[in-house]
């Protein structure tokens, strides 16, 4: 599925808002990053790359040529749009689970929201919402972005310890060597492509191949 | 509590982890169904009989404890041969569908764990019609007492098997045993024998790695005899407190964690008071397991037992917890609180504890089988870097940078984590969701321990109302992965499908407290410790769903 790029997944809904209620919404949205601890929840989801709330008003979508007919929208649009690791399902339990409040928040006026619980209301509307990606590019298909966060973290925690370790003598050498393992002990996960989470075949063959050390071979060099 | 389960309609093996209850023996028989309407017969004549999970003892409301327990499930072509009709089996989730074996891919079950390496009986499966297991029954037999303890009970199950053997035979070939699971010297059986690990002849609840295992069964709303047994448990709830987890986490027809009724077949009667099982057969690799943990103890600061310790999450000998007894001194103390305590508080000083004061891992690693299988409240964790506090973020808005000096904080240590407090709904929101019930014994006996092969595992069967949401997620993201433990690819130590590739070695961190000047243990190239051997996802009706199942009137219309 081409929402899927190694290890991320690409998430675009976009649902209908009345026009006289917008303004709420961006007073949420505004508020929501000023206000000290509304997005913790979302922060602490480490599986989330970014995620992104943007309203377009009714007149304000793309147009690319003269030709495009133009459409006539009753509503304005919200277009949620996120990169996070893992399955669709994970992503949206993950979500409801653990913040269903700040989802409600976001989501209150848009028409026919469920309330993010119970579920499978929610699931649905989601699913019936999301816009399909048909192009989907990954710079680093083998990252989580945790795992962008550790490889920025050790590469500058290796900096600063080559400058400090040039002139201590062996024993201060140990100790700080030790200091930079135990800092970096929550970033030296290691790196290998994610779990299948679609049983497409695509994807089951790919795996195969990248075992086998073909992928490279078949023109899709997978970070090997 | 206040919620009271139909414990008549609900099969024991549901509620009860039977070993737990003094049954130390099993046996798990597989039956091919090769007539529809003799298969309901027999299915009404075992019903008869099925073991429900109604409280055992005297006064109103109980039933004498038996000498042996008798529980029924079925495969997604089992409930097909025996004539469910096309609308109700639409209703049972896509996991079930397709089966354990078509999900491998999904499982992490390749090399040693594929499918061309289980038994027989397993492999079989879902290739011909003839060779399916469509039923799934198993016994437990209760142990007698003094010195005859398990004496007794073989004889308890022999007597049971022959029961059930007569009422297979009535069927006059209608359902047949199906044989093919693998006995000690490779010789094929009618079915898997599992029993507890005895320790010169004396009993253990260990499993043949040398673990105290089946202590934090997640315990839910509604079972009577489970009131005490909640902390550590149920569900981890602010203020360190906890309460059962909602019924619909375990139970068909009840509200779940979601505050909805899981997806179940129609009509309600069918599902209702039933479940999905996950049946796995877990070879354990003891001579691979002793040479590893021998190697990497000689080099471990804290010694081997430690070690083996850190693997899991707990010790070895009680099962006392790392994150209560951390090291040697701490575990010594432990152990004279424990053996001063009655049984509840030994209860409580085994499963009643958070991660709250080891958000670091420096006590329990996070690739350690406990924290991964359960994490508790772990996941709601945060490392904050250096910036503005809060208020000095507000402030920034108005005010240049320069003039906040003391809106400032320093950031985290580095290495450290620490409790988002309040992030998400609950503390336990990213787990409460994942929980299984783990009901299975151990099989086979280690005869020789500087060997692998041989016959010895777990049969563990794990007890979940979504297949996909619950067992398939805690086996694919948190044992053969580990991102949501910011621990990229690492694995679960014990159970991880570690890469026998040279090019790919499995490894896992060690933490170490932020505070010390300790570093992290890194263990590398670690091995394939368990392998599957075999297994399928089964239904668990309830007693009214076997009825109707027995009668042919399952009809959602």
């Amino acid at each position: 599925m081409s929402n899927i790029a190694g290890k991320a997944y690409a998430m675009n809904v976009i649902t209908p808002i009345r026009s006289y209620l917008t303004w709420v919404n961006k007073l949420i949205f505004w508020a929501a990053v000023k206000v000290p601890g509304v997005l913790t929840g979302l922060v602490t989801l480490s599986l989330i790359h970014y995620a992104r709330w943007v309203i377009i008003p009714k007149d304000k979508f793309p147009h690319l040529d003269p030709s495009q007919p133009k459409e006539n929208l009753n509503y304005n649009y919200m277009l949620f749009f996120s990169n996070f690791n893992g399955s669709w399902d994970q992503y949206v339990d993950s979500f409801t689970f653990a913040i269903p409040g700040g989802l409600d928040l976001f989501w209150k006026w848009n028409i026919r929201y469920s309330k993010s619980v119970a579920l499978t209301p929610f699931h649905d509307y989601i699913r019936y919402n999301q816009l399909e990606t048909i192009h989907y590019y990954n710079a680093y298909p083998l990252a989580a972005s945790n795992d962008v966060k550790s490889a920025k973290t050790v590469k500058s925690s290796l900096i600063q310890f080559e400058k400090d370790t040039q002139t201590v003598s062996d024993e201060e050498f140990l100790k700080l060597y030790n200091g930079l393992l135990r800092g970096l002990q929550h970033d030296l996960g290691d790196m290998y492509p994610t779990p299948i989470v679609t049983m497409s075949a695509y994807q089951v063959e790919r795996r195969q191949k990248w075992h086998e050390g073909k992928l490279a071979e078949a023109g899709e060099n997978h970070g090997k | 509590m206040t919620k009271k389960l139909d414990l008549l309609d609900i099969q024991g093996n549901v509620i009860r982890a039977y070993g737990r209850f003094g049954y130390p023996v099993a046996r798990y028989v597989c039956l091919n169904v090769r007539d529809g309407a003799k298969g309901r017969e027999f299915v009404g004549s075992i019903s008869k009989k099925v073991t429900t999970a109604v409280e055992w003892g005297d006064g109103p409301g109980k039933m004498k404890q038996p000498d042996w327990t008798i529980n029924i499930s079925f495969t997604y072509q089992g409930l097909k041969d025996l004539g469910v009709p096309t609308s109700s089996l639409i209703g049972f989730s896509p996991e079930f569908v397709s089966g354990m074996k078509a999900r491998r891919d999904i499982l992490g079950d390749d090399g040693p764990s594929s499918p061309q390496h289980w038994d027989p009986i397993w492999q079989r499966n879902r290739e011909t019609r003839e060779n399916d297991v469509h039923i799934l029954v198993s016994i437990n037999a209760l142990a007698g007492q003094g010195l005859d303890w398990l004496k007794t009970a073989e004889k308890n199950r022999d007597q049971a098997y022959k029961w059930f053997q007569g009422e297979v035979d009535k069927t006059k070939g209608g359902v047949v045993i199906l044989d093919g699971h693998l006995g000690d010297n490779g010789e094929q059986f009618k079915y898997q024998d599992a029993k507890i690990v005895l320790d010169n002849g004396k009993p253990t609840s260990k499993e043949h790695f040398g673990y105290t295992d089946g202590i934090s069964d997640p315990v839910f709303e509604g079972v009577p005899y489970d009131e005490n047994r909640v902390k550590g448990r149920g569900k981890q709830i602010p203020g360190g407190k906890w309460a059962p987890l909602a019924t619909g986490e375990f139970l068909l027809g009840h509200v779940d964690e979601a505050m909805e009724y899981p997806p179940s077949p129609e009509p309600v009667l069918l599902s209702r008071n039933g479940t999905y099982m996950v049946y796995r057969k877990l070879h354990e690799n003891v001579a691979t397991f002793d040479r590893y943990l021998e190697e990497q103890g000689s080099k471990f600061p804290g010694g081997k037992e430690l070690l083996a310790a850190k693997f899991v999450g707990r010790w070895r000998d009680n099962g006392a917890p790392l994150v209560k007894a951390p090291d040697a001194e701490s575990k010594a103390k432990y152990d004279a609180q424990f053996a001063a305590a009655d049984e509840q508080g030994k209860d409580d000083l085994l499963s009643d504890f958070t991660y709250d004061d080891d958000m670091s891992g420096g006590k329990c690693p996070f690739s350690s089988h406990i924290r991964r299988i359960n994490p508790r409240a772990s996941l709601e964790m945060i490392h904050e870097e250096a910036g503005f506090t809060p208020l000095g973020a507000f402030l920034s808005l108005f005010l240049p940078p320069s003039w906040l000096g003391m809106f400032k904080k320093a950031g985290d240590k580095p290495g450290s984590l620490k409790v988002s407090k309040g992030a998400f709904n609950t503390p336990g929101a990213l787990s409460d969701r994942r929980r299984l019930l783990r009901r299975g014994l151990p099989y086979g006996e280690v005869k020789d321990r500087t060997r692998d092969d041989g016959n010895h595992g777990i049969i563990i069967m794990m007890v979940n109302a979504d297949i996909n949401r619950q067992f398939e997620f805690v086996q694919q993201q948190w044992i053969n992965y580990g991102n949501d433990f910011k621990a990229g690819n690492d694995k679960e130590i014990i159970l991880g499908n570690h890469s026998l590739d040279d090019k790919f070695p499995s490894k896992a961190v060690l933490q170490v407290d932020p505070n010390s000047d300790q570093a992290p243990f890194l263990l590398s190239d670690i091995p394939r410790l368990v392998e599957t051997r075999g297994g399928e996802y089964f239904f668990i009706p309830s007693i009214t769903a076997l009825h109707m199942i027995a009668r042919g009137v399952v009809d959602p219309t």
